[in-house]
């Protein structure tokens, strides 16, 4: 009578722990997955490898309203850390966009989108 | 009696685990998205004619699908924005939003490019762009963009 309920004990944990391992391993993989394709298709061209934005730069960044000329941004932040591909969002107008990792969280990215040299928004892009 | 009482804790932990593990993958899901844009008619999207709902206006481009996928033109977020629609950002494209109606059982989340989001007889398709105050601006979207959504 003691016995069953003890082999039932293992039963559920070797079945736990196996289950925990699968969904582990399956989010590992996806993960890493993830990573490696948001870095591939992020950027285009690098531009300056070692640019990394700092809180001050990107404080000042964010006060900077949307239509102002794109100088404005380049003389907050220089040479970004690379270019994405160009893109036609609006018809007949080609986008730019810029990318910079911030210094203090490198894994999350500020991406600046342009349109004839004008600053229409930005992106925090998250690279897992 | 205490054996089986702490194999039916077990359990219950067991469960409640499996069940927090459950709730963590499903937690893409994201709230759904409100927006105030700047044009606005009284027949527009979503708006009613008597009885009968108006599915697209000025702005809104609708291509007869006839059942084929919508594909995730880059990285980004899915949420619905009514019974009908959902609204699609990415930080890739900053300051600009898509709205889409018509796709059936839409994959709500974040998802990478070339994702399928669902199947639509009729897309109904608007681009957004955002302005300084915060509100969104219908624009002419480019060919380019419309033929990403339906490449893979």
């Amino acid at each position: 009578m003691k016995r069953r309920p003890r082999r039932r004990w293992y039963g559920l944990i070797s079945s736990s722990v196996l289950i925990l391992f699968g969904f582990s391993f399956g989010l590992g993989l996806r993960l890493q997955d993830q990573a490696a394709t948001a870095k591939e298709h992020l950027c285009q061209d690098i531009i300056a490898s070692q640019a990394v934005l700092s809180r001050q730069q990107l404080t000042q960044l964010l006060t900077i309203p949307e239509r102002e000329n794109r100088q404005a941004i380049e003389a907050i932040a220089e040479d970004p850390y690379c270019t994405l591909t160009t893109i036609e969002v609006r018809a007949g107008v080609m986008a730019e966009r810029t990318a910079y990792p911030l210094a203090f969280d490198p894994n999350t990215w500020l991406v600046v989108l342009y349109e004839e040299e004008e600053y229409v928004g930005y992106g925090f892009k998250l690279q897992h | 009696m205490a054996l089986s009482y702490s194999i039916r804790r077990i359990r219950q932990l067991a469960g409640g685990g499996l069940l927090t593990l459950l709730s963590a993958c499903q937690a893409g899901t994201p709230p759904p998205r409100s927006i105030t844009i700047q044009q606005t008619w009284d027949l527009q999207n979503g708006n009613q004619v008597g009885d009968y709902r108006i599915s697209s206006g000025l702005g809104d481009i609708t291509l007869e699908l006839g059942g084929a996928a919508v594909h995730m033109p880059f990285h980004g977020k899915v949420q619905s924005m009514s019974e009908h629609c959902i609204a699609l950002t990415s930080p890739e494209v900053p300051a600009y939003l898509f709205h889409l109606c018509g796709i059936q059982n839409p994959n709500l989340g974040q998802q990478p490019q070339g994702q399928a989001i669902g199947r639509a007889e009729q897309l109904v398709f608007a681009t957004l762009r955002k302005q300084p105050d915060g509100t969104w601006t219908l624009i002419e979207p480019a060919t380019d963009l419309m033929t990403r959504f339906l490449a893979e």
